[in-house]
């Protein structure tokens, strides 16, 4: 190895030196901070917090609440994912589709974006109006004979559930066909076209051609709906009344974290041994993903190049 | 669409913000001034009149869901804290007992000069020290606003004393309830939310909530959610939640259920600080076809009560805060703001001579009921022909509160009673909603606290 190259190898660390430091404040420390919090009883309003070693974690597991809201968090991400993915798909294939041909897919793609660009805010204060006691949603369903008397939907369990679920489906589905829709473009022409030659059905080709290639979008598409859904807050916490009302049902893992934090002391230490659950268990299902839908063969592969 | 305008007013809050961030710099010293309605910035622009060589800078953070309570809790040991903060009464108490806030000590001759209600000063000290933290503007003693129309109708008489002497306590005020669901057929509520009265029977408990580190639950808290209960099982209420759509609808006979009935609202709870803020600004549906200026009265009602107040101090670590007590001083305590505050001196066209680029809806209407003793003896009387009390068919609402203000009491103000009955809300909707029953409700809610309160002692 001479000097030269020697040097260009130094020139590499320099240029991902920003990214390095800049993670290195921004990611790394925080992460360590919050693990490093979550084993005292720091709170905001004191300053000074004593080591309790792992009390926060008992008192999170000795009533129902932390699983409450983990399993809140669990059915609202994975009850929009299926619909979100499932409708992305059917309508991605419908865009690239040659023999469907449809017209103005740019317009129809930036259609089904645009909910995305809303501000959750002002999307929740949307529903809120709309489903209140005496809003339109009530009217419309009494005078046309489907509700005998007006109710509180804000405060019915399955009414609230599914209505973050839906909203969080429409805000983010259209996300998810402009990723799979430039995952699907970029599977070459020819294959499709050998496969028509040889006479496969559209179910066949997306089948043994689009699924499969579509696999390493598909993980990345899995793995930061993931990570987005055990962090899911804003929705939930502007629908009701910030606390996850109605009873405690579209209370989250974020939201307890907050309310934590929030409470009339600011108990910091307590609300960073939710986020550390929360960051453990959200990793350790990333990995799983990434493990699970790995390429199977690539090992074998590699191995007969050589 | 009170939290779209919350949103809203965050968003102007923001771009003021960033405009006087983006301002040239000036010679003057900058005060900056953190609290959760636009209220006190009409008193800071008056400061900006008095102080020509100082640029208060406002922020207003909302507290509908209690974002107003974190960003100040995560702004406060850092270097970005303001030099003057509200506090409103749910939470005063929390900052008066922690050790950020400026002892104010100097202020309390001025303060005993303008006679400020005891009570006042009371929420402000530290009851462990006995040193004063903060200062408010308001005393704000409770009461009951009912229309005059209805209570004619259902009753015979609008007159004060008789409709005082009919709902002179709670058990009566029930019997009013029926009295007027039979007469009107159903049409007609007593109230447009249980939520109304929580406030008057939480304020006459015996007990604070903690005491010791231990919760209690004083018997006054059952006794309301019986109430309330029967209020939602025998329809005397009209399911409004408290400032949303229908209850606001209600003032202004707007009311409407999803049937397309006409609904009526005959009383509401609320403080001196309803009457101009929230009352009178409602009372004209926003299509002016219904209007019920000039059909309310005001009682003291069945239990007597005070609600909210905005208490302001300055932090102990500010640079300017000498300045900062001045800004107190003038707020709380300066006879001739406090005056010009309550009988609606400070106009748009007044503060824009100070400011012209002082938003449209930047006004302090006359009618909020001040702190100050003197203040108030001298300007009573201006009140009894104003808009006001025009607006109360000829009633000088001020002379009655001016009677109630010197007897409130708040010795069960604490830190944490903000949150502890943010806590009971959900779980009162759904014992009401007959989701779940009484043994729920009262479990669910001391699982909710558990949350926020790891060391307190719950049994």
């Amino acid at each position: 190895m001479n000097q030269a190259s020697l040097k260009r190898n130094y020139y590499g660390y320099l240029f991902i030196a920003p990214f390095v430091i800049a993670f290195l404040i921004f990611g790394l420390y925080p992460i360590y901070n919050t693990i490093a919090l979550s084993f005292t009883d720091a709170t905001l309003m004191s300053k000074t917090g004593n080591f309790i070693g792992l009390m926060n974690f008992e008192r999170l597991f000795a009533d129902d609440i932390f699983m409450n809201a983990v399993k809140n968090t669990w059915l609202l991400w994975i009850l929009n994912f299926i619909p979100q993915v499932g409708i992305a798909m059917l309508l991605s294939v419908w865009f690239t589709n040659a023999r469907l041909n449809i017209k103005a897919v740019g317009v129809w793609r930036a259609l089904f974006f645009l909910p995305n660009l809303l501000m959750p805010a002002a999307v929740a204060a949307l529903f809120f109006s709309l489903f209140s006691f005496y809003g339109p949603v009530n009217q419309f369903l009494v005078r046309s004979g489907f509700l005998p008397e007006a109710m509180q939907f804000l405060q019915d369990v399955t009414v609230t559930r599914s209505l973050v679920i839906f909203i969080q489906w429409w805000m983010w589905f259209g996300q998810t066909i402009i990723i799979l829709i430039a995952g699907m473009t970029s599977i070459p022409l020819p294959l499709y076209e050998a496969a028509m030659v040889d006479g496969a059905t559209s179910t066949q080709m997306f089948n043994r051609i689009t699924l499969p290639l579509l696999k390493p979008i598909l993980i990345y598409v899995f793995v930061t709906s993931l990570v987005g859904g055990m962090q899911m807050f804003d929705i939930p916490f502007l629908l009701t009344d910030g606390r996850g009302s109605p009873s405690g049902s579209i209370m989250t893992n974020n939201i307890l974290m907050y309310l934590k934090f929030s409470s009339s002391k600011g108990h910091i230490g307590a609300a960073s041994s939710v986020g550390v659950l929360v960051f453990f268990m959200t990793s350790i299902c990333a990995l799983a993903i990434f493990y699970f839908l790995r390429e199977k063969d690539s090992a074998t592969s590699k191995s007969a190049k050589r | 669409m009170k939290r779209l305008y919350f949103v809203l007013s965050v968003l102007v809050a923001l771009s003021m913000l960033l405009s006087a961030c983006g301002a040239p710099a000036t010679e003057k010293t900058v005060l900056n001034v953190w609290s959760f309605t636009n209220e006190i910035n009409t008193m800071a622009i008056a400061f900006e009149g008095t102080h020509p060589d100082v640029d208060v800078v406002y922020t207003m953070i909302p507290m509908t869901n209690g974002e107003y309570q974190t960003k100040l809790k995560a702004a406060i040991g850092t270097a970005d804290t303001p030099d003057v903060i509200a506090l409103e009464a749910a939470f005063v108490k929390e900052y008066v007992e922690a050790d950020f806030l400026a002892d104010l000590g100097e202020l309390l001759p001025i303060a005993e000069a303008a006679k400020t209600y005891p009570f006042v000063t009371d929420v402000g000290t530290n009851a462990a020290d006995g040193v004063i933290k903060g200062f408010a503007y308001q005393a704000t003693p409770g009461a009951v606003f009912y229309r005059r129309s209805l209570a004619k109708e259902y009753f015979g008489t609008d007159d004060p004393a008789e409709i005082q002497a009919l709902m002179a306590d709670m058990d009566k005020f029930i019997e009013m309830a029926a009295v007027i669901k039979e007469k009107s057929d159903g049409n007609t509520y007593m109230v447009g939310s249980s939520g109304d009265f929580q406030n008057p029977f939480f304020a006459n408990r015996a007990q604070p909530w903690v005491v010791d580190e231990t919760l209690v639950v004083d018997p006054m808290v059952e006794k309301y959610i019986e109430t309330a209960k029967l209020f939602r099982d025998e329809g005397y209420e009209a399911q409004a939640q408290q400032w949303q759509e229908g209850w606001f609808a209600g003032m202004n006979d707007s009311l409407v259920d999803a049937n397309g009935n006409s609904k009526q609202v005959f009383s509401y709870f609320l403080p001196t600080w309803g009457l101009p803020y929230v009352l009178a600004p409602n009372a004209k549906s926003a299509d002016g076809a219904h209007d019920t200026s000039g059909d309310w009265g005001v009682v003291t009602g069945p239990l007597p009560y005070q609600w909210g107040g905005t208490w302001l101090g300055a932090m102990a670590k500010s640079p300017n805060l000498e300045l900062a007590k001045e800004f107190i001083r003038f707020c709380t305590l300066d006879e001739k703001n406090l005056t010009n505050w309550a009988t609606g001196v400070y106009t748009n066209d007044y503060l824009k001579a100070i400011d012209p680029q002082v938003p449209e809806d930047q006004v302090q209407a006359a009618g909020d009921f001040v702190s100050s003793q003197v203040v108030v003896e001298k300007i009573t009387a201006s009140f009894d022909d104003s808009e006001l009390s025009a607006f109360l068919a000829g009633q000088n609402s001020y002379a009655g509160f001016a009677a109630a203000a010197p007897s409130v009491n708040a010795k069960l103000m604490t830190g944490s009673d903000d949150a502890i009955q943010r806590a009971l809300n959900d779980p009162i909707n759904q014992y009401l909603n007959g989701v779940i029953d009484a043994d729920t409700m009262w479990t669910t809610w001391k699982d909710a606290l558990r949350v926020e309160f790891p060391n307190l002692v719950i049994k």
